[in-house]
């Protein structure tokens, strides 16, 4: 499968997972967590984490637009996602330079996995722009200066949430990418 | 020249970013407002129809809880009527009511004109409806949002459904269509910030409805007389001039605080709307609504 075609399908099954499935999640199985606030875990930005090294810095940028506003238009959120997912996709490379332990330019064109990269940095990895996503994302949601404890629980909440479901989908999909590539 | 094409070339990136981030905040700030005209909701064509899809799934695992829910509606309306019939309403004029041509039996063809004048069907007294309800089945629905929620519903403009009309449940208030495709629409529901509604209590004292943050289950009411005697377990209701039909139960109250500062009182409403569990709603549709806000626009023009 060519990486052109295996992204794209990538991009469908993240958008509708995420669209049809973990968007519903809050009401359907989620009973009331106490005091907490209703939330839902986030897990579509994994297509922008998974982008092979090579891509260039426009086609992330213009990538992660489009994810945020098929997102946007599913969650009825204006541009909120797509501004926070092109901030992600900004912040990417250098993110992936700093983790990294040799130039980007030497890796080629392989997607940034656990195989590849192993758990702990991988992790990292998803856990820095996963947060940059999320508390973009929560700014621009409740901005209001007063509730900012509010805003820490409900990103916490939800950075920890995705993350879990990131760990799920690399367990369950990492075989079938590391085989193909 | 040259230099400056080079410096665009060596910025692009940035510039991209930007440029793509202010498209985004254009957008956010267009939302806000109701009559806001963005493209981007799940109204659309394609959103709504993945949406009806999944729901089509999900549907059939929920029939059960839905069947408790209509029974549920049923006695309630049951009820009701038993309430009515029996009772003389001197308050309601007498009447004709016209025969309608799907009334078997009660046609009567008029062949001149003159006679088609003269009033027809029995004399009866009747309440004049000015509400209409339009079923619609929720698609998608929205509580972990912060300051705005929204719920998709399966009709739209050929159902009748238009912006603004307000959508009630079977068992309290739901919140106001905003935008509005074909065969979808949208609904900014209750649990949004900067909406507020009024609602009585049942000695007709009235109050705003204001949602905050954090929870599905309860809203604010505000701005009710310190003086006034609340217990927890209060039912309240929509007020008589909301945009709400009246008497529409919201809910019962759960806690009261004191504010000190304006000498009030805000009470803490838990919803009858199970918001989590939302499957079929009501778009009410108002026959004067057009005629009633033409003459307050006017009042407002005048003032």
């Amino acid at each position: 499968m060519s990486i052109y075609l295996r992204n794209f399908l990538r991009f469908l099954m993240l958008v509708l997972i995420q669209g049809l499935l973990l968007n519903s999640l809050s009401q359907r199985w989620w009973p009331s967590p106490g005091t907490l606030p209703p939330f839902i875990p986030f897990i579509y930005p994994l297509f922008i984490l998974l982008l092979p090294l090579a891509t260039p810095v426009w086609f992330m940028l213009m990538a992660g637009f489009v994810l945020g506003l098929s997102m946007d238009a599913f969650m009825d959120t204006g541009g909120m996602h797509a501004a926070a997912c092109v901030l992600m996709a900004f912040a990417r490379m250098s993110v992936l330079a700093a983790l990294l332990p040799r130039k980007l330019r030497d890796y080629g064109n392989v997607t940034p996995s656990v195989k590849m990269m192993g758990w702990t940095p991988f992790l990292t990895y998803a856990a820095i722009l996963l947060l940059v996503h999320h508390l973009v994302y929560f700014i621009m949601e409740i901005w209001n200066i007063h509730s900012i404890v509010y805003l820490i629980t409900k990103t916490l909440l939800t950075l920890v949430t995705s993350i879990i479901f990131v760990v799920i989908y690399a367990l369950l999909f990492s075989h079938s990418i590391s085989k193909s590539d | 020249m040259r230099k400056v094409l080079q410096l665009i070339r060596r910025f692009w990136n940035l510039i991209l970013f930007i440029t793509l981030e202010i498209i985004s905040l254009t957008l956010i700030a267009k939302r806000n407002s109701l009559q806001g005209v963005d493209i981007i909701n799940s109204s659309n064509a394609i959103v709504g129809y993945l949406y009806e899809k999944q729901n089509n799934v999900v549907y059939y695992f929920r029939l059960k809880q839905m069947n408790d829910s209509l029974l549920q509606e049923n006695t309630r309306i049951r009820n009701e009527l038993a309430q009515w019939t029996g009772v003389d309403t001197f308050s309601d004029s007498l009447v004709r009511i016209p025969p309608r041509t799907n009334d078997s039996g009660q046609v009567i063809k008029t062949g001149s004109s003159d006679s088609s004048r003269k009033p027809l069907g029995k004399p009866s007294v009747v309440q004049y409806a000015t509400y209409h309800y339009i079923p619609a089945r929720v698609i998608n629905n929205s509580i972990a949002n912060d300051r705005m929620n929204y719920i998709t519903l399966n009709r739209g403009t050929k159902a009748g459904i238009r912006p603004n009309m307000v959508v009630v449940s079977n068992n309290g208030i739901v919140g106001r269509v905003a935008h509005v495709s074909e065969n979808f629409s949208t609904v900014v529901s209750l649990l949004s910030e900067g909406r507020s509604y009024s609602a009585e209590l049942a000695d007709g004292t009235t109050g705003f409805m204001l949602w905050e943050k954090g929870s599905p289950d309860y809203i604010q009411l505000t701005k009710i007389p310190l003086e006034q005697k609340v217990k927890t377990g209060d039912s309240v209701f929509t007020a008589t001039y909301s945009i709400f039909p009246a008497n529409i139960v919201v809910g019962t109250v759960a806690g009261i605080d004191t504010v000190k500062a304006n000498n009030t009182k805000t009470l803490k409403v838990r919803l009858t709307t199970n918001f989590r569990k939302l499957q079929y709603v009501y778009v009410v549709y108002n026959e004067y609504a057009t005629e009633q806000q033409g003459l307050e626009a006017k009042n407002e023009k005048s003032e």
